[in-house]
């Protein structure tokens, strides 16, 4: 549990104080990763709340993503086409649909618990009338 | 069933160690991606490249007006040659030595060389005055009154005309712009020394006609300087 966490932590510290400058040419390629990370990662939380969750696949999504997104904003620089438009798009419109899943997901979890809670109450004033 | 725990154990920290690469590279990526492309660094990204481009082009600029400069030391030295040229020519055959003389004449006339005799030297001044309570339209000198001396003198037969040290051709202008006035593109301002090279009799005697042109800028309130001397116009220059 402690393991991951302590990633990030070594991540981000990395991420901030390392002294990398990269042209701004290639930021696209940089906003390309955060967009595929995100995207993996709201996918991953879904698939659990699914109950559809798989290692292999969250882990696998996340790297292979990441490069094809990368490799996708090369191409289109060579091309002289915005190809990483494409990658935005579809990785936008992915994690929006992610996210509305899981929302809709916690929403009926929440009502659920909701009614039973109130079942219970009224099974227990059937009682406590019973009685 | 101890075998079994002890495989759940393992693969358990298999995949924690995956997670924590991922959380890795994801804190990685969000951080850096803060660090380079937010909103404090957006600035600085692009104020080098604009500074560059600039540098470059002032760079350029300067290079070109030295480029500039070096050709018309190069046209003043073949230009120097050929009159050399003409000059033998002249002291070979006498009956040339009109249509030489012709020659001189016009490129005076085009400014192409530089002209030095007598003449006459004009300086046109503002008229003192208080802005406050005059017109400062009638005080100052007008790029008309410049044109009308000009023209007075090329009518007295001045060889070669000068406003400010530029050289005045056939197909000169001289503009109003504001304040100033503008003679083929160059800005001058006020006062205006007009130099002439010419009879100085003639030149002077014209400008002083009765009811001729100094005449007419007395009118005008402006403060009119003329001088007999010596003058040297330079050969005009452009760039």
């Amino acid at each position: 549990m402690w393991l991951p966490l302590l990633g990030l932590l070594i991540g981000i510290s990395l991420g901030l104080l390392s002294d990398l400058q990269i042209p701004s040419v290639y930021s696209n390629y940089l906003s390309i990763a955060v967009l595929a990370a995100l995207d993996t990662l709201f996918g991953g939380i879904r698939a659990h709340l699914q109950q559809v969750y798989d290692d292999k696949i969250f882990i696998s999504g996340f790297f292979f993503n990441i490069i094809l997104a990368a490799s996708l904003a090369f191409l289109g620089v060579h091309l002289g086409v915005d190809l990483y438009l494409a990658a935005v798009f579809a990785f936008g419109v992915r994690l929006f649909q992610n996210i509305a899943i899981i929302r809709r997901i916690l929403l009926t979890k929440w009502s659920e618990r909701a009614e039973e809670k109130k079942r219970g109450e009224i099974e227990e004033s059937q009682d406590v009338e019973k009685l | 069933m101890n075998s079994q725990n002890k495989r759940k154990s393992k693969k358990n920290s298999v995949r924690q160690i995956w997670f924590s690469v991922v959380f890795l590279v994801l804190g990685f990526i969000f951080a850096f991606s803060y660090k380079t492309l937010g909103i404090n660094n957006q600035q600085d990204n692009y104020q080098p490249l604009a500074y560059l481009r600039e540098e470059q082009y002032r760079e350029e600029l300067l290079r070109l007006q030295e480029r500039n400069k070096e050709l018309y030391e190069e046209l003043d030295e073949k230009m120097r040659e050929v009159m050399d040229i003409e000059h033998s020519f002249m002291h070979e055959e006498d009956r040339h030595t009109k249509l030489i003389e012709e020659a001189e004449q016009l490129r005076l006339l085009l400014g192409l060389v530089p002209a030095h005799g007598e003449g006459v030297k004009v300086t046109l001044k503002d008229a003192d005055y208080d802005p406050l309570t005059q017109n400062p339209n009638d005080y100052i000198v007008h790029e008309s009154h410049v044109l009308r001396v000009v023209n007075e003198l090329k009518i007295a037969g001045a060889e070669g005309i000068a406003i400010n040290g530029q050289r005045l051709t056939s197909n000169s202008s001289i503009k109003c712009t504001g304040p100033v006035i503008t003679v083929d593109g160059k800005t001058f301002p006020e006062p205006f020394v007009i130099e002439a090279v010419g009879s100085q009799e003639v030149l002077q005697s014209s400008l002083q006609l009765r009811g001729g042109v100094l005449d007419s800028l007395e009118q005008d309130h402006i403060v009119v300087l003329v001088e007999e001397k010596e003058v040297i116009l330079p050969a005009l220059r452009e760039g």
